[in-house]
């Protein structure tokens, strides 16, 4: 039904070409968040493309959830890389941001990241500051607990919710359009 | 099966987990629809997360990089062959059809025949003297890969236009005339399956045959 996700799954590589022509933007601001040098950025987002494309078959859904796995991909392969290099390497990389959209100028949609700023604003301060800090901040949650002085468990539970409720929120302004 | 992810599935988008939490999230998803439905969700809530994030343009290299490795080497690798290379790939080739060097030189022929000579030199090929047909035949041979991919013809002093007919095993097929050049004709050829022989016609005569061995 979908060419690209057909293709995708069947490893042609018109699959890969065509949502990297789609979503090549993203791909690398969310690297570049968690890497901020350009060409390891690319490099993260190459391996994280290509090991996806060698294992196809772990992959099912419609468009928009490869677009969303993919990005679930090259996040995790930055987030490893950045954690890989030294702590040192690591602050000066990139220091934790508690108010995620600043930049809205250059961002992909400014539409997408209004909506979604309204839904992060609507959750509870504690969930938005955990979820804040583990995706815009690039910490571990054990790296949250420790900072915030709150058990394991409670972070990973805030986090868990903060998210739960973003889906909820964003679904549910996504089927109303005016 | 171990115990249904729980917050992990969360967690697990947000590319936060250790090492061995992944694979454990991984190897749970594969097995467990329910769970791995909690975790398709998780990861389109980390996408739109990643809506407010700056998206810089990627360097162009990085397009051609992901297409080089998805993609099969392409023909224009072998034409990158350096001069050098070149120059080996046509002497090899000459000495095994028995032309000289020079006299292919002074005919002119070296440029056109780069892409025959330069994808020879990089496979497997086999030889074949062209047997004579008629009261007036042709001097010419074959080349041809040991695999099937490709067969090249060339003939001296062709005397007219030659036509190249190849037997295979689905029936005959025509493989249009040699181009020439000076003194000598050739023909590429990239068959889609082996070919077993080949005739070489002038004026509807069949004045030169050879069977391909693999
Ligand atoms: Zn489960």
């Amino acid at each position: 039904m979908d060419d690209l996700v057909d293709d995708f799954i069947a490893r042609r590589p018109s699959g890969l070409e065509k949502a990297y022509e789609l979503w090549s933007r993203v791909f690398v601001g969310v690297a570049r968040h968690s890497v901020s040098d350009r060409a390891r950025a690319e490099d993260c987002v190459h391996d994280a493309l290509i090991r996806v494309w060698r294992a196809p078959n772990r992959f099912q859904g419609n468009r928009e959830m490869l677009k969303a796995y993919l990005i679930a991909s090259v996040r995790n392969e930055s987030f490893a890389m950045l954690r890989s290099q030294s702590r040192r390497d690591a602050r000066e990389l990139k220091a934790a941001r508690l108010t995620p959209v600043e930049t809205v100028d250059s961002i992909v949609d400014p539409v997408e990241a209004q909506r979604l700023q309204g839904a992060l604003a609507r959750l509870p301060e504690e969930q938005r500051k955990a979820l804040a800090l583990a995706y815009y901040g690039n910490k571990t949650h054990v790296e949250i607990a420790a900072e915030l002085g709150v058990p394991l468990g409670t972070i990973k539970s805030r986090i868990s919710m903060a998210m739960r409720k973003l889906q909820a929120d964003l679904a549910g302004i996504g089927g109303s359009s005016t | 099966m171990t115990e249904h992810l729980g917050e992990d599935a969360e967690l697990y988008p947000l590319g936060i987990l250790d090492d061995e939490a992944v694979r454990k999230v991984e190897r749970h998803i594969a097995l467990c629809s329910a769970c791995a439905e909690r975790v398709a969700q998780a990861q389109s809530v980390a996408a739109s997360l990643a809506a407010a994030l700056p998206a810089p343009a990627p360097s162009p290299a990085l397009g051609r990089r992901l297409r080089d490795s998805i993609r099969p080497r392409p023909p224009a690798g072998i034409l990158r062959a350096s001069a050098f290379r070149f120059a080996v790939a046509a002497v090899i080739a000459l000495a095994l059809i028995g032309l000289s060097w020079q006299t292919l030189v002074l005919r002119g022929r070296l440029a056109t025949e780069d892409l025959a000579l330069v994808t020879m030199v990089h496979s497997h090929f086999n030889h074949v003297s062209m047997a004579p047909e008629s009261a007036n035949p042709v001097a010419a041979k074959i080349l041809y890969a040991r695999d099937g991919a490709w067969i090249y013809i060339i003939a001296d002093k062709p005397g007219g236009p030659l036509h190249a007919i190849a037997k295979m095993a689905t029936g005959r097929v025509d493989l249009g005339v040699l181009a020439s050049a000076g003194e000598t004709a050739t023909l590429l050829f990239r068959p889609h399956e082996r070919i077993r022989s080949i005739i070489l016609r002038r004026a509807g005569t069949s004045v030169a045959s050879a069977t391909l061995a693999y």
